[in-house]
C-alpha cells in the first residue's frame, strides 16, 4: 500500500480507527467533500474513484437532503478491472487533459477515492505535472476509509489554501481593515446551509465587516478564496470544524482566529456574537449597536405576536417541554441553546453524530454546559442510529412533552415516544429547502416557524377530537 | 452459455452478454451488428459486423453495480443486509430508505425503515483486513432485527483487499443459523450499474428459491420487475392466474414460491437473469414474447402467457375487452400528443419499450439515449432482441446513443435532437439536464407505469402533466449555464471526442 501525497503534508491526526458499525449513516466519506468544492462558485471537482463512487456521495448529501440541487456533472475516471490491476495514473492523466478541454473552471480540485489509495497510485506526481504548466488545479487525497466527509472538507480546504490560494497571495498579502473570512457549516452535510451562511453573511455586514462567507450562493466564489490571506480575522462558527483550518492560516499569515463554536440563534445569541466579532476586528461600537437595536426591533415584534400562541392562546396543543437533538455537533449546540435558553425547554437526550476528532470533544462537551444559566445538556458522541434511538426511547421522562429535532431517520423514535419531528440534521428526506435559514435573527423566526407548525400538525393528527374544539 | 450458479460471484454482463456501454448510430446498424456478433437473430440481414464500441477520453460520474444489488436486497422484507465498506458506500441508506417506504406505501405495507448496516471500514481495516468487523457485524445485526435473513455486499475497498467474505458468511450462518448471502458487488468490476441486478438475482436463485417439486402450481405466474405498483394483476387475473411479483421488494415466501410457478415474465429484459435461471434449474418455461409495450405488443405477449400456460381460450375475451375499454382515452391522447417529438433515455429494454409507448401514442422519436446496451440476453433466444424488434415493427431510430448516463454526451444528443420532451429514467442527471435546458421532463421512478394497456394512459397523461412545465424550465435555463467550453456547449455530436472508429 502507498498511502502519500508529495504536495500537502495531511497532518490531521483524525484517522482514528472508525466508529463501529453504522446504520443509518449520517455522514457520507472523505470523498463526499466534492461537495464542497461544488459549493464554491468557479470550482470543479475532477474524482479519480469508481464509478458509482462520486454520484452516490452527492446524491445521498445533495439530492435526497433537502433536494438542494446544485451542480452535478462530475469528471470521474470510473475506475474499471484494469485500472486496479495497473494502476489507474494513465487514466487520470487522460482525464485531466479532456476535463480542460471540455469544462470551463477558475479552479479544478482532482479527488482521489478508496481505489488509488489502495493500488497506490501516484496522483499527487500526476497533478504536479498540469500545476507546473501553470493549470489552476490541486489535489485533495480523499480516500473513502481515511473518514468522514468532515475531514475530506478539511483536506480540501487544506488543499485549496496550500497549492492555489498561497500561490496567489504572494509572500505578504496586506491586511484589508475589517475583513474576515467565515469557517462555518459543512456545505450541503447541512441541509440549510445556503440560507444561514446568507444570514451569517448578512449580519457580519450590517455591523460594517466585510465577508468571506467562501461557499455558496451568497459568496462570490473564487475571489473570496483568494482575499483569505488579506483578512483581518478568521471566524470559526462552529465546535470544532474548521478549527484546523484556522490554526493553519494563523501559522502561515499570522491571522488570528476567533472561535466561536455555537452559531447564534435568537437575537441574544446574535447581539453578542456580533459585540465579540466587532471587539476582536476593532468595528466601529456606535454602528455595530445601530445594527443590533434595528434588528431587535424587527425580531421582537415578530416574538411579541408569537407570545400569543406561545402563552396558550391555543391551549390544546401539547407545546413541548423537553428538547432531544439528533445532530451534527454545529445544529445541535446552536439549536440546544436557543431552545432552552431562549424559550424555556429542558435539555433531553442529545446525540451529536459526526464522530468528531477524540481531540475536540471536550470542547464540544463544554460547549453543552450553560445552555441557560446552570442548565447543562450532556451530549453524547454516537454516529448509530439503532444506538441513538435506544437512547431516546430509553430516556425517563416524568411529565415532560418531548420533541425531536433530528434527520429523517428519527421519524420512527419520534412516533415511538409521541414527540413531533423537526428535520434539521442530514438525512433530511421530508423538507425541501431552497433559501430557508434557521440561524441569526431571520432565521430564528423561521425556525420557530417550522418547530411549531410541526406541533400544531402533529397535535392535530394525533388528537383530533382535542384539535376540533 | 449457462448461467453458473455454483461460484458466489455472478459473471458480469460483459462477459455473458457482451454488453457495451458506448455506442452510437442507428437503431437499425446497432440491432445489425449485434444480431451478427453474438448470434443470427431476426436481423442477420445483409452487411453485418463486429460490434464495435467506442470510448472517450472524458468521461463523468457515472453508478455502480452495488447500489443495484444492494437497493435490491434492501428492499427484501425481513432481510438485513451488510455493506461490508467505508462509510461512503452507505451513503446510499437514505434514498434506499426513502424508496422503500414509498414503494411500501404503494403496495400497502407498513412503511418502515429498511435495515442496513455499515461495518464501517477505516484505514487499519485496509491494513489488517476487516473479516473480524464484518463477523461482529453480522451478530450485531442479528441481535437488533433478529432477520430471516443477512445480506452482505463487498465493496470495491473489500474486494482489493481481498476479505474473504464467502469464508465469514458460511461461518456466521453456521452460528446464527439463518443463510448469510454474500453478494460480491464491487463497483469496479463491471462497467455497468445493471450488473447489480445479476448479482442480486445470483444471490437469489442460490440461496433463496428452493427446489419444490411437489408445490408445483399451473395458476402461478412469476412477474419479475423493477419495482412499483402492481399493474400485473389486473392483466392476467382475467385469465385465471395469480402474480407473484418480485424484485422491487418482496417478500421471503415471494420467492421461495418461485420455482413452483407455471411461468416467468421479466419486465426488462435486463433483469430476466433470474428468469433464465428458473428456467434452467427448476423447468419454469420464461415467457420470451417481446415486452408488453403498445397495443400489438401486449396482445402478443398475452397470447404467449395463455399459450405457455395452457389458457388460449381465454386470451382473446381479454384482448378485445381491454382494447374496447382505453380506446376512447387512446384517441384523446393521441390527439393531444400529435405532431411532438420526444426523447427517450433509459436502460437497453426499457428504454426500447418507451419508445414503442410513445410511437402507439403518435410520438415522433428519432432519438434515443441508452444507458448500456445488451447485443444478447442470457436465454440467446432471438425472440428477446427488443431492439431489433422495435426497429422491425416500428421503424429505426436515427440517432441512438449507447453512454452510461453522461451529461456532456446527453447535453449534446439533446442539442441535435431539440425535443418537445424528454421521458427518462435514472433521474438524477438526465432529467435535471433536460430540464435546465429548458426541456419538460417525465422522470420515470417506477418502470411499470408504461407497461400494456393501461400503460399507455398512464404514460400519455404524464407527458400532457409535464408539457405545460416548459415556461419554468425555460426561464431557469435562460438565467443559468453549465460551465462546458463553448465549443462543447454547441456540439451536437456525443461522441465527438471519441477515439476510435465511430459507428
Amino acid at each position: 500500500m502507498n498511502i502519500q501525497s508529495r504536495l500537502a503534508d495531511e497532518g490531521a491526526g483524525s484517522f482514528a480507527a472508525s466508529a463501529g458499525p453504522i446504520e443509518q449513516a449520517r455522514y457520507a466519506c472523505a470523498l463526499g467533500a466534492l461537495a464542497s468544492v461544488i459549493a464554491i462558485e468557479g470550482a470543479i471537482p475532477i474524482t479519480h474513484c469508481g464509478p458509482g463512487c462520486a454520484t452516490k456521495q452527492f446524491h445521498a448529501l445533495s439530492g435526497i437532503s433537502g433536494y438542494q440541487g446544485g451542480e452535478f456533472h462530475v469528471p470521474s475516471t470510473n475506475i474499471g478491472n484494469k485500472e486496479v490491476i495497473f494502476g489507474g495514473v494513465g487514466r487520470l492523466d487522460e482525464l485531466i487533459s479532456s476535463t480542460l478541454q471540455v469544462m470551463e473552471a477558475e479552479l479544478y480540485v482532482v479527488q482521489s477515492g478508496c481505489i488509488p489509495g489502495l493500488v497506490g497510485d501516484d496522483v499527487a506526481n500526476v497533478v504536479q505535472s498540469y500545476r507546473r504548466r501553470g493549470v489552476p488545479i490541486v489535489f485533495a487525497e480523499t480516500l473513502g476509509y481515511r473518514g468522514t466527509n468532515f475531514i475530506g472538507h478539511e483536506t480540501v480546504v487544506r488543499a485549496i489554501l496550500d497549492q492555489y490560494v498561497a500561490e496567489r497571495a504572494g509572500a505578504n498579502p496586506e491586511t484589508r481593515k475589517g475583513l474576515v473570512n467565515v469557517w462555518s457549516l459543512l456545505p450541503y452535510q447541512n441541509p440549510f446551509w445556503r440560507g444561514d451562511l446568507a444570514e451569517i453573511r448578512r449580519i457580519l455586514e450590517g455591523v460594517g465587516l466585510e465577508v468571506n462567507i467562501l461557499f455558496g450562493p451568497a459568496s462570490e466564489g473564487l475571489s473570496e478564496w483568494r482575499a483569505i490571506p488579506s483578512a483581518e480575522l478568521n471566524l470559526v462558527l462552529s465546535p470544532w470544524l474548521g478549527l484546523a483550518t484556522a490554526r493553519r492560516l494563523e501559522d502561515v499569515y499570522g491571522q488570528p482566529f476567533l472561535h466561536r463554536p455555537a452559531i447564534p440563534i435568537g437575537a441574544r445569541a446574535t447581539a453578542a456574537f456580533l459585540r465579540q466579532v466587532g471587539d476582536a476586528v476593532g468595528a466601529d461600537p456606535a454602528r455595530v449597536e445601530h445594527f443590533i437595536k434595528r434588528e431587535e426591533r424587527d425580531y421582537y415584534r415578530y416574538l411579541r405576536d408569537f407570545a400569543h400562541f406561545y402563552a396558550g392562546c391555543a391551549s390544546q396543543y401539547r407545546l413541548p417541554s423537553e428538547i432531544n437533538i439528533v445532530s451534527e455537533s454545529a445544529y445541535a449546540l446552536a439549536i440546544a441553546k436557543f431552545f432552552v435558553g431562549d424559550l424555556g425547554l429542558n435539555p433531553g437526550v442529545i446525540v451529536v453524530t459526526e464522530n468528531p476528532p477524540e481531540s475536540e470533544r471536550e470542547t464540544i462537551r463544554a460547549a453543552f454546559r450553560d445552555l441557560a444559566p446552570g442548565v447543562d445538556g450532556e451530549p453524547t458522541f454516537e454516529s448509530d442510529g439503532h444506538r441513538a434511538h435506544e437512547l431516546i426511547a430509553k430516556h425517563a421522562r416524568v411529565g415532560e412533552f418531548p420533541i425531536v429535532f433530528g434527520s429523517t431517520w428519527e421519524a420512527a423514535v419520534a412516533g415511538e415516544i409521541g414527540a413531533p419531528l423537526v428535520e434539521i440534521s442530514y438525512p433530511t428526506t421530508d423538507e425541501v429547502v431552497l433559501a430557508r435559514s434557521y440561524v441569526g435573527y431571520r432565521g430564528a423566526l423561521q425556525l420557530l416557524e417550522r418547530a411549531y407548525t410541526t406541533v400544531v400538525r402533529q397535535s392535530t393528527e394525533e388528537n383530533p377530537e382535542a384539535a376540533a374544539l | 452459455m449457462a448461467i453458473n450458479l455454483r461460484t458466489p460471484q455472478a459473471e458480469t454482463r460483459e462477459q455473458r452478454l457482451g454488453t457495451i456501454t458506448q455506442w452510437e448510430g442507428s437503431a437499425q446498424d446497432l440491432a445489425r451488428d449485434s444480431a451478427f456478433t453474438y448470434g443470427c437473430g431476426r436481423d442477420c440481414g445483409e452487411g453485418g459486423r463486429r460490434l464495435c464500441e467506442l470510448s472517450s477520453p472524458y468521461s463523468q460520474a457515472s453508478m455502480c453495480a452495488e447500489q443495484i444489488a444492494v437497493t435490491n436486497a434492501t428492499v427484501i422484507k425481513d432481510a438485513v443486509v451488510i455493506q461490508h465498506s467505508p462509510i461512503g458506500c452507505a451513503s446510499s441508506q437514505s434514498f434506499t430508505s426513502r424508496y422503500s417506504r414509498d414503494l411500501a406505501a404503494r403496495r400497502g405495507w407498513k412503511p418502515e425503515d429498511p435495515k442496513s448496516i455499515c461495518t464501517n471500514l477505516g484505514e487499519r481495516d485496509m491494513v489488517f483486513g476487516g473479516v473480524e468487523r464484518l463477523a461482529a457485524t453480522i451478530r450485531e445485526a442479528y441481535e437488533r432485527h433478529r432477520p430471516r435473513v443477512i445480506f452482505v455486499a463487498t465493496s470495491c475497498a473489500t474486494g482489493i483487499i481481498g476479505d474473504d467474505v464467502d469464508g465469514t458468511a458460511r461461518q456466521l450462518e453456521d452460528e446464527i443459523g439463518i443463510p448469510v448471502v454474500p453478494l460480491h458487488c464491487e463497483g469496479f468490476k463491471s462497467r455497468h450499474w445493471s450488473s447489480g441486478w445479476d448479482v442480486i438475482e445470483h444471490g437469489i436463485l442460490r440461496r433463496l428459491v428452493p427446489h419444490r417439486p411437489n408445490d408445483k402450481r399451473d395458476d402461478l405466474l412469476n412477474v419479475i420487475h423493477l419495482g412499483g405498483p402492481d399493474v400485473f394483476s389486473p392483466l392476467v387475473n382475467p385469465l385465471g392466474l395469480s402474480v407473484n411479483l418480485v424484485m422491487g421488494g418482496n417478500s421471503l415466501e415471494r420467492l421461495a414460491d418461485l420455482s413452483t410457478a407455471a411461468a416467468t415474465v421479466t419486465m426488462c429484459f435486463v433483469l430476466s437473469y433470474l428468469a433464465t435461471g428458473l428456467e434452467q434449474e427448476y423447468g419454469v418455461p420464461e415467457i420470451r414474447a417481446p415486452l408488453p409495450y403498445g397495443l400489438a405488443a401486449t396482445d402478443n405477449w398475452l397470447r404467449d402467457i395463455a399459450r405457455v400456460t395452457k389458457r388460449e381460450s381465454l386470451v382473446e375475451a381479454v384482448i378485445a375487452s381491454e382494447r374496447a375499454r382505453i380506446a376512447p382515452e387512446l384517441d384523446r391522447l393521441r390527439a393531444a400528443l400529435k405532431g411532438k417529438k420526444g426523447f427517450v433515455a433509459a436502460g437497453a429494454a426499457f428504454a426500447h419499450g418507451l419508445v414503442a409507448d410513445l410511437r402507439e401514442l403518435g410520438v415522433a422519436v428519432d432519438d434515443v439515449f441508452s444507458f448500456h446496451h445488451d447485443p444478447s440476453t442470457d436465454s440467446r433466444d432471438a425472440e428477446q432482441d427488443s431492439l431489433g424488434h422495435l426497429v422491425q415493427t416500428t421503424g429505426d431510430i436515427s440517432h441512438f446513443t449507447v453512454s452510461p448516463d453522461q451529461h456532456f454526451q446527453a447535453h449534446a444528443a439533446l442539442k441535435r435532437a431539440r425535443p418537445d420532451f424528454v421521458i427518462c429514467r435514472h433521474s438524477g442527471s438526465m432529467a435535471i439536464l433536460a430540464g435546465r435546458m429548458g426541456i419538460p421532463v417525465l422522470p420515470i421512478f417506477y418502470s411499470n407505469d408504461g407497461l400494456g394497456y393501461e400503460g399507455l394512459l398512464t404514460i400519455g397523461r404524464a407527458i400532457l402533466r409535464v408539457l405545460p412545465r416548459r415556461r419554468f424550465y425555460e426561464d431557469v435555463a435562460a438565467h443559468s449555464r453549465f460551465p462546458y467550453q463553448q465549443w462543447w456547449l454547441k456540439e451536437t455530436n456525443p461522441y465527438a471526442l471519441a477515439a476510435g472508429d465511430a459507428a
